[in-house]
């Protein structure tokens, strides 16, 4: 066993964990009693939402390596070394996220409490299955318990979501393809200018 | 989680049972942690953390289905090899497990180790005898699931780790019916699982979540296989059943037989 396959709580029962959440690398200091989502809630990624605490309802869902988990059901510990987005990870109020946009023009958020844990597991439907069926919809939210509505709007957005995010990838694709396109004229320029000098 | 002291995330199976041997660190094994994470008992002082360990694949070995414990349900749900499997059956009864989130989280080997009667695959893994890998003190150990259902001395998470499930060659090409019946769909917990094999030789009828490990109704699977009529079974499997439960859950388990025998 190599000593950095494991760590140890300091006295007053603390560990030192390394991560990264929504991009950025850092450390955290989380208690052997907390779960993700109270650390998370702790260092401020409050969209992080806690509910049942007993993993029914998916208020704390976050995404760990790309998979939509409960966060009330990890130990925070158990977090070491891993990727984790929060709902914060995805867009901001000045710039949303197209699935967080694809929400808002359905309707689909009345007390906004599953709201965040939705959009998570949404984003993590769309990664892997960018056209999904009603049914694929259904399955993937089962576990984001809604006490407002009847689930009939959720479907709808993730549904212009899966739209949106079409869109938006294909526009990312364009500009890519534009930036590749203008750096190959651009290198073509130079070693034709090369090739000029070396005429003269 | 009062008293955990280490976090320890081995790479290998090896180490993994180093650590969970050795007295000093007082280990529990956590998986997904959907049935640890909230249930660690006081004496535990080490989180021995076995998501990184070789035990994710899915794969044909030897005309055999072999799964690793490591495997996620949705891994299971979501798997070629799983769904031409019995007819798909493996990836049918993983979709019917709780949420997709916990169905992200748990794996098949969580569910067969830590013994809780609504965990549904112990039904499945009986009705198909399925074979589990395991790695002990003294080495490796192939053993059917039945058997560890009754052994004693061996405890999975305590003692030793599973580390693989095998499922015989045969059952690739057999027809099973799986019937979880529960508040909802993806409700975690079920009032009685049912797993029924019609192979003439060898029928299985496993009746799960009415007591806190999965029974065969073994005089029932005699009836079947010597073609007795419909009622004689249905008299055996009852008396199975009412041995281990009595109420309306019983009642609904007996109901359920007779409509897939045609009985109903």
């Amino acid at each position: 066993m190599k000593n950095e396959e494991i760590i140890h709580a300091d006295e007053d029962g603390f560990f030192t964990i390394a991560l990264n959440v929504n991009g950025e690398l850092g450390h955290m200091i989380v208690s052997r009693n907390e779960t993700l989502v109270e650390a998370l809630r702790h260092y401020g990624w409050k969209g992080t939402k806690k509910g049942c605490d007993t993993g029914d309802c998916g208020s704390c869902t976050v995404l760990f390596n790309n998979k939509p988990v409960l966060g009330c059901m990890m130990p925070a510990v158990a977090a070491h070394g891993g990727n984790i987005t929060t709902i914060e990870g995805l867009g901001t109020v000045r710039n949303p996220h197209p699935i967080q946009q694809a929400f808002v023009e359905a309707g689909a958020v009345q007390c906004g409490f599953c709201i965040p844990g939705m959009i998570l597991s949404t984003k993590a439907l769309l990664d892997k299955n960018p056209e999904p069926s009603e049914a694929d919809i259904r399955k993937a939210l089962d576990g984001n318990l809604c006490r407002c509505t009847g689930y009939v709007t959720q479907v709808q957005a993730v549904r212009i979501a899966a739209k949106k995010v079409k869109a938006m990838k294909k526009q990312q694709e364009k500009l890519a393809a534009k930036e590749l396109a203008a750096e190959k004229r651009k290198a073509a320029r130079k070693t034709a200018k090369k090739a000029a000098k070396k005429n003269k | 989680m009062k008293n955990i002291k280490h976090y320890a995330f081995p790479s290998s199976v090896a180490d993994a049972m180093s650590i969970l041997m050795n007295r000093k660190y007082k280990a529990i094994i956590m998986a997904g942690g959907t049935l640890v994470g909230k249930t660690i008992p006081a004496s535990a002082e080490t989180y021995l953390d076995i998501r990184s360990l070789p035990i994710r694949d899915i794969k044909v070995k030897g005309g055999k289905l072999v799964i690793g414990a490591g495997v996620t349900f949705d891994e299971i749900d979501n798997s070629e090899v799983c769904k031409e499997w019995a007819e798909g059956m493996l990836s049918q009864v993983a979709a019917q497990c709780s949420s997709q989130l916990i169905r992200n989280m748990a794996t098949l080997g969580g569910n067969i180790a830590r013994p809780h009667s609504f965990n549904m695959f112990p039904v499945v893994l009986l009705g198909m005898n399925a074979e589990v890998m395991i790695e002990t003190k003294d080495g490796k150990l192939l053993m059917p699931y039945a058997d560890l259902l009754k052994e004693s001395n061996l405890k999975p998470g305590e003692n030793c780790i599973i580390t693989e499930i095998l499922f015989p060659k045969k059952t690739k090409d057999m027809h099973f019916e799986f019937i979880k019946l529960a508040k909802t769909k993806s409700s975690w917990e079920s009032y009685v699982t049912l797993f029924f094999s019609n192979d003439k030789k060898n029928p299985k009828f496993v009746i799960g979540a009415l007591s806190p490990r999965p029974f065969c109704a073994e005089e029932a699977e005699k009836a079947y296989a010597k073609n007795k009529p419909a009622e004689e079974i249905i008299n055996k499997f009852q008396e199975a059943v009412s041995a281990k439960a009595k109420g309306y859950r019983a009642e609904a388990a007996v109901n359920l037989f007779k409509r897939y025998l045609g009985a109903e």
